[in-house]
This record gives C-alpha cells, sequence and structure tokens, in this order.
C-alpha cells in the first residue's frame, strides 16, 4: 500500500515508469537533488518525515516503504 | 589590473586554534558546538582538545605532522580538528560517505600521514599500511589522564592547518595545503568586515571535503559563538531547516546550489528561518539569481547574501559581494565583488602582464592567503604558484585558470575558465579522472566525461563511451562508478558512441561532443 504510493513518487521524480521495487536508487539514475524532492513528497503526500541518511540508507522503493511503514507503527 | 584588498594588521601569531582559546578564556561555559543531543562549552571542547592534542605529541605527531580525519559531524570532529592543530599538525578531511576505494585513493595521495581517527563503522574502510588508524570511540579511554591544558607546541603563520582534496587536470586528485595566517586572515575579515561576533551562531550544510566546510566549522568558534551541526552524514534540508528554525542561528556557508535547495524548501512549505539569517555566504559557481529571484526579493527579507569567490588553494574566500537589495545589478553575471584583506587580485594576460580595466584576464591571487601548494608530488599544477614583480617588488601568486574581469564598479566579475576544467554543484570535477575510472570498467573501451546543461541551466555530467563489444547498459556503468567515486562525480547521463571525435591536434574534440548531444534525442542512446 504504502509501497505503491512511494513508486509512484519515484516514477514521478526520476520520470520513468520501470521501476520495481529492489531497484537502487542511484542506480536508476538518481542524484541527491532529486533525493530532496523525494524527501519533500514524503512529508506532503505521505505525511512521514524521512531523514536523508534514512533514504540514502534505504535506496530502493521496498526498504524505504518498509522503513516509512515502521515510523507510523511507531506514532500509532 | 589589481584589485587590492585592505590591509589589516594580523598578530605576529596569526594561528587559528589561540583565537579560538582566547574565547576559552573570556566565556568558557558559552555553548561551542551543539550535535544532535550533544552539547559542549568552549572550556570542554578547549579542554578535550587539548588532550588529544598531547596525546599526538606523545606519539611523535606534532608540529608538521598530518593527521586524517574521517568522521561524521560530530563534536569529536572538532575535538579532533582542534586538538590537530594544538599539536601544531595540520588535518586532512576525508569524507565517510565516500566508496572505501575512494577513500584509500586519497589516502594514497598523502605524503606522511601519520594518523587517522576514524569511528569504529569506518575504521576498515581507511585502513593503511603507512598510517595509524584510531577508533573515535577508544579516544576517551586513551585521552584519560592527560593534561587538560594545551601543550606547549610553537605554532607561526606559514605553519599547514589543513589540507583539502581538489581536482587537477591529471586524473589524480591534488591535496592542496594551506597555512594558518591565511586561515587566520579569511575569518578575522569575515568577522571584522561583516560584524560577527559571539551571537553568530553557524549552521554547517556542507559535505566536509570541502574547502568551505572547514571555514564553515571553525568560524564560529574564531568568533566565539556557537557552531550547530547537523547529526547527518549527508544534506539535509529538512533537518537543516528545522535546526535553522529552532535555533538562533545566524549564518550559514553553502556552494549555490545547496542555496537553492534550502530556498526551495522554504518556499515549499512557508517558513521565514533562511530570510532572517544574518548573513548566506555563498558561491562555488555561477549564481543563476533567477532560482533565488522571488524568495530575495520577498519583504521581510532580511538575510544579506554575500556572493563570493575562491579556490582551495589560497584558502577558500578570495572576494565577497554584497548583493544589496537582493539584486544583482544590471548585468547577467552577478559580481563577486572585491577582495578579502591583505588579498591582491591581479587579472593576468598570457604573458602574465596585467590587462588593461574591464578587459578580460587570468584570475590570480597574491597576498596572506596563498597556499603551501599541492602536497602530493610535482606535475604542471605546480607551475601555477608563480611569483610576479609588480612596482619592483616580488609578489608569489597563485594563477586559478578563472577568467575575468573587473566591472565600472570595481568589483570582479568571472566568466568562465581559460582552459577545460568544470565544475558541477560547486564542486571541481576532473574528467580524466572519472574517465580513468570508467576505462577500468569491463566492455569500456574508451570513454570522455564533458559537462553539459540541464533545461533548467544546472551543470551536469554526460559520459560517451565506446564499447568495446555490445551496447554499455546504463545502470551497469553507474552502478560500477559508484564503487569507486563519490556520488557528485558520477555521470547524469552516458551515451554509447562508435567513436570519439578527435580534434585537429588529435585529442578528443569535447566541443563536438557536446554538440552531438543538440542534433538528438536526450539521453541513453548511440550517437556518432
Amino acid at each position: 500500500m504504502i509501497a505503491d504510493r512511494v513508486r509512484a513518487i519515484w516514477c514521478r521524480e526520476l520520470q520513468r515508469d520501470d521501476i520495481s521495487a529492489d531497484d537502487d536508487f542511484f542506480a536508476l539514475g538518481g542524484q541527491s537533488v532529486i533525493m530532496v524532492r523525494i524527501q519533500g513528497a514524503f512529508i506532503e503526500e505521505l505525511g512521514a518525515e524521512v531523514p536523508m541518511d534514512q533514504l540514502f540508507l534505504n535506496p530502493t522503493v521496498a526498504s524505504i516503504s518498509a522503513y516509512i511503514e515502521s515510523l507510523s507503527a511507531v506514532t500509532k | 589590473m589589481i584589485l587590492q584588498g585592505k590591509r589589516v594588521a594580523l598578530p605576529s601569531a596569526p594561528v587559528v586554534h589561540k583565537q579560538f582559546e582566547a574565547h576559552v578564556e573570556a566565556a568558557p561555559d558559552a555553548l561551542a558546538v551543539s550535535c544532535g543531543g550533544e552539547q559542549v562549552t568552549y572550556a570542554e571542547l578547549d579542554a578535550r582538545a587539548n588532550r588529544f592534542a598531547h596525546f599526538l605529541v606523545a606519539r611523535g605527531h606534532g608540529r608538521g605532522a598530518k593527521v586524517g580525519v574521517c568522521l561524521d559531524y560530530s563534536v569529536d570532529m572538532l575535538v579532533a580538528i582542534l586538538g590537530t592543530l594544538k599539536a601544531g599538525a595540520a588535518y586532512v578531511p576525508f569524507d565517510p560517505a565516500y566508496p572505501a576505494a575512494r577513500l584509500q585513493l586519497l589516502l594514497g595521495q598523502v605524503p606522511g600521514l601519520a594518523l587517522i581517527v576514524a569511528s569504529r563503522a569506518t575504521a576498515g574502510m581507511v585502513e593503511s599500511a603507512a598510517a595509524e588508524v584510531i577508533g573515535v570511540e577508544e579516544l576517551p579511554g586513551r585521552l584519560a589522564g592527560l593534561p587538560a591544558t594545551a601543550p606547549d607546541v610553537p605554532v607561526t603563520g606559514d605553519d599547514l592547518c589543513y589540507a583539502v582534496f581538489t581536482s587537477g587536470s591529471t586524473g589524480t586528485p591534488k591535496l592542496t595545503a594551506v597555512r594558518h595566517e591565511g586561515w587566520f586572515n579569511l575569518m578575522n575579515w569575515l568577522k571584522l568586515e561583516y560584524g560577527l561576533d559571539s551571537a553568530s551562531n553557524n549552521l554547517v550544510v556542507s559535505a566536509f571535503g570541502f574547502d568551505l566546510s572547514q571555514r564553515a566549522l571553525m568560524t564560529a568558534l574564531f568568533c566565539g559563538a556557537t557552531q550547530y551541526l547537523m547529526a547527518s552524514r549527508n544534506f539535509d534540508a529538512m533537518l537543516a531547516y528545522r535546526l535553522l528554525t529552532e535555533h538562533d542561528i545566524r549564518t550559514v556557508h553553502c556552494a549555490s546550489s545547496t542555496l537553492y535547495l534550502l530556498v526551495d524548501w522554504e518556499t515549499a512549505r512557508g517558513g521565514d528561518a533562511l530570510t532572517q539569517l544574518d548573513y548566506v555566504l555563498f558561491g562555488g559557481e555561477p549564481l543563476k539569481f533567477e532560482r533565488i529571484a522571488d524568495w530575495a526579493q520577498r519583504e521581510n527579507n532580511y538575510c544579506t547574501l554575500l556572493h563570493q569567490y575562491g579556490v582551495a588553494e589560497c584558502t577558500d574566500v578570495a572576494t565577497s559581494y554584497d548583493l544589496d537589495g537582493h539584486r544583482p545589478c544590471d548585468q547577467d553575471i552577478a559580481p563577486v565583488g572585491k577582495p578579502a584583506y591583505n588579498t591582491e587580485i591581479h587579472l593576468l594576460d598570457e604573458n602574465l602582464r596585467g590587462v588593461a580595466p574591464g578587459e578580460y584576464g587570468e584570475i590570480c591571487i597574491a597576498g596572506a592567503s596563498v597556499g603551501a601548494g599541492y602536497l602530493n608530488g610535482s606535475g604542471p599544477e605546480n607551475e601555477k604558484f608563480t611569483t610576479v614583480v609588480v612596482d619592483g617588488e616580488p609578489r608569489r601568486l597563485y594563477r586559478t585558470g578563472d577568467r575575468g574581469y573587473v566591472n565600472e564598479a570595481g568589483d570582479l566579475v568571472v566568466a568562465g575558465r581559460m582552459d577545460a576544467q568544470v565544475k558541477v554543484r560547486g564542486m571541481r570535477i576532473d574528467p580524466t579522472d572519472i574517465e580513468r575510472a570508467l576505462g577500468r570498467l569491463a566492455g569500456v573501451r574508451e570513454a570522455a566525461v564533458v559537462v553539459t546543461y540541464t533545461d533548467a541551466g544546472e551543470a551536469e555530467l554526460t559520459a560517451f563511451l565506446v564499447p568495446a563489444g555490445g551496447e554499455l547498459a546504463e545502470d551497469d556503468l553507474r552502478n560500477g562508478l559508484l564503487q569507486t567515486l563519490p556520488r557528485n562525480m558520477v555521470p547524469a547521463r552516458f551515451v554509447n558512441v562508435l567513436r570519439l571525435p578527435l580534434s585537429p591536434h588529435g585529442k578528443v574534440d569535447r566541443a563536438a561532443l557536446v554538440d552531438s548531444l543538440k542534433n538528438q534525442y536526450a539521453g541513453s542512446g548511440t550517437a556518432a
């Protein structure tokens, strides 16, 4: 569920539609400037404040989605 | 054409850590550093740095030694830096976010590296046959019992304080060293010219390896203020903005591209923390004023923007321009202003003769800030440090390779390069360095890297590759490079070509490569 929304944000910001759950952000051509936009989109669209270090440590849709889910699990 | 900065007398021993120690004496309980949950006063930071200095001196790493610091932003980083200076040694910053292969390549370029401070997690990446690696986690135990007072080490303005890596043109990064006098002069100029004082708390937002980060780390401590650090390995606009909002931070030093990101963050979310700053000191690449125009011209924007120019070889900043009224004046290019104290800007022709006012010349820097040159070996770059005679007096100066002129207001304007050196997001890039890394990847016969511009006018790198066999996949190339290069050196685009175009002199014709992109779909593909 969150993974679908994360993937949609990645596809929009990376301007490609062939991203799978385990693709590496940097291998997809991602750069830190795009990461800043994704960080902003996570706040606005998912209500998740994800530190940049976590975005770098979790460079796939699958892993960052799991991280975001762990955040919301804590707040619940 | 010479621009002469104001002559301001320096102390007989212009030594950076002595200035810090004066604040320790005057206000020992003032807050020196705040990082994440950790806060230390001037007295505590001084005592810890003194113990580390004694530790270094006792191991024979005192005056003239070089100490590697491979740490994330933390109180310990400043303990290591100040302790190194107090021991009379110079520090070399290593960014722990770099891949191990890159750190190893850089370590191999530091002659006489004595010791490296690293965290337990990164110690393996900086293991070296020549230097001892000390885990920062072990330091409290090792330093216990050492004196909390400063060791008696005579340090002069000519001693080295730090050395940072910059790009040359040979494919190997150059390690450029600067002297206490130059660093002291830089921060003394910022302090006096812009009225920085014990309230001028600063937030560091740039990566540790940059020359500008050394000044960003030390200026607040030079002025008696509090240094705020982000407990983050990567630039984090969200965290930075949160800190700017929650604390009384007055200054930020950054690359132009980082200023854009902070401005974007504030604009998208409607805060005012940036507009409430006293100063943003920024530069490193030509300002695209339109990127910040709406923000800069906001009502109630109290932040003074200082557009600055300089090179690592001459201790970072050489000139500064106040974007008064937040307009870059009527010209297309925002000027970089007038020289720092005790600094001269010479505009010279190819025969090292001064050009007439208004004419283009090579920007050369003379004065207190001229550094000690490159520590790693001889090369054509060393010839850029030279001596000219002005009014019968010899002047040591550094030829930056940047092209510029002085406008009617007497401000320096930077207008491109004399050579092919490129900058991407404020960082000097040597395309040969990247081409070598590409050449080591399987399936690559030849490679050329050029700087290109996005539709938004941002500089980025494009790699042209001649495959040895079948066409090379973009993702494989990126993955390969990410093993050996920092992320900001990995090209944004990869283009397979059948051959690299050559100029009449037999060199790769980079202009033809850039032109070839204009005639085709802007992405991965086959050209030429």
